[in-house]
């Protein structure tokens, strides 16, 4: 079990799409910093619609789209640290 | 001991992921860590022939990767698709490698300790 | 309690790779785990410059890690090669070199690429930003 993270914008490169390429069922996906654009987009959200997905809550709300993104499990850094444990290692991506 | 997967994903030159991704690769195997190299996307393009990356400004580090085996680095691999996708095949290459598909790599990420993304 | 390695590759103005670290650093102690160093590359070797000057109403993340390295016992390691060539030079880099000013300082310190791979084989999770 893997955690992927991705940091940056799909707008920016194709962190997201390279990850989910080599992503396993099995692995979960955290969306911070501008990560969480990618869910703005209706065909990564598709894309998305059966991996386990998290965003970190206070880079949604520093971005104001906490509206936007309510149906998305929302996270704190506690969380994080604790997701870091029961995976069984992180990638960044 | 750990298993170490160093990913390479992006090209060489215009950033500095491919040199210092390499440096860390080299570090790891020195230290006896159990290090594999795994190329996918652009990150391919590390190892072509040929190229001059003085004419960038920048070091050769290219050609270090030749001295991989030296450090008993022989776990090196590249994305078979992404070698198409690029229009290469296995003879552009400056050094041995196996062609692994996308599902290969999936294990090799699995089974690896620590994954470090350049 | 667990242990943790962190790998920060990104500057401390500019992206948030380093702010990220930084709450996740903090997220850690909090929850009682051990961060056994944080380690700077790429990048992220640019928060060790001690010349850092934001505005004084803004958040001055450089020195954030500093006070919290500090308060934590924390060592952050910059690597020593990286930082060189983007211009983060402790004193005795620029001694070595005869330069008579430098830009890095405790509790940061230059060390080589090998403290990474150290961190990474003693501590049961790297996480890296």
């Amino acid at each position: 079990m893997i955690l992927h993270t991705i940091q940056t914008s799909p707008a920016k490169g194709n962190r997201l799409a390279l990850c989910l390429r080599f992503m396993r069922e099995q692995d979960s996906l955290l969306l911070l910093g501008d990560g969480i654009n990618s869910l703005l987009s209706p065909q990564i959200k598709q894309q998305l619609s059966n991996t386990t997905l998290y965003l970190l809550q206070d880079d949604v709300n520093a971005r104001g789209l906490a509206n936007a993104l309510m149906q998305y499990d929302m996270i704190s850094y506690e969380d994080f640290v604790a997701l870091t444990i029961s995976h069984n290692k992180v990638i960044n991506w | 001991m750990k298993k170490i997967t160093v990913l390479f994903t992006r090209s060489p030159h215009s950033t500095p992921h491919g040199r210092e991704g390499l440096d860390f690769a080299m570090l790891s195997a020195s230290f006896d860590q159990q290090v594999s190299l795994i190329f996918i996307d652009e990150g391919i393009l590390n190892l072509l022939k040929d190229q001059q990356p003085m004419l960038t400004g920048n070091r050769d580090y290219i050609a270090t990767f030749k001295v991989l085996p030296l450090y008993d680095v022989e776990d090196i691999f590249v994305c078979q698709q992404d070698l198409a996708l690029l229009q290469l095949n296995q003879q552009d290459l400056l050094i041995d490698v196996e062609l692994i598909n996308d599902h290969a790599i999936q294990q090799k990420l699995a089974d690896a300790d620590e994954v470090l993304v350049f | 309690m667990h242990t943790f390695i962190i790998q920060v590759n990104g500057p401390a103005y500019g992206s948030q790779s380093s702010y990220h670290a930084y709450r996740f650093t903090q997220a850690c102690l909090s929850a009682g785990h051990q961060v056994e160093k944080v380690f700077f590359y790429q990048d992220g070797v640019l928060n060790a410059n001690m010349l850092h000057a934001p505005a004084s109403d803004e958040f001055d993340l450089a020195k954030a890690w500093r006070e919290l390295a500090t308060t934590h016992q924390i060592p952050l390691i910059n690597c020593v090669a990286a930082a060189m060539r983007r211009g983060v030079l402790a004193e005795t880099d620029a001694k070595e070199l005869n330069l008579s000013q430098w830009n890095s300082e405790a509790p940061f310190s230059n060390a080589g690429l090998g403290e990474l791979v150290t961190g990474i084989e003693t501590a049961q999770r790297l996480v890296s930003f």
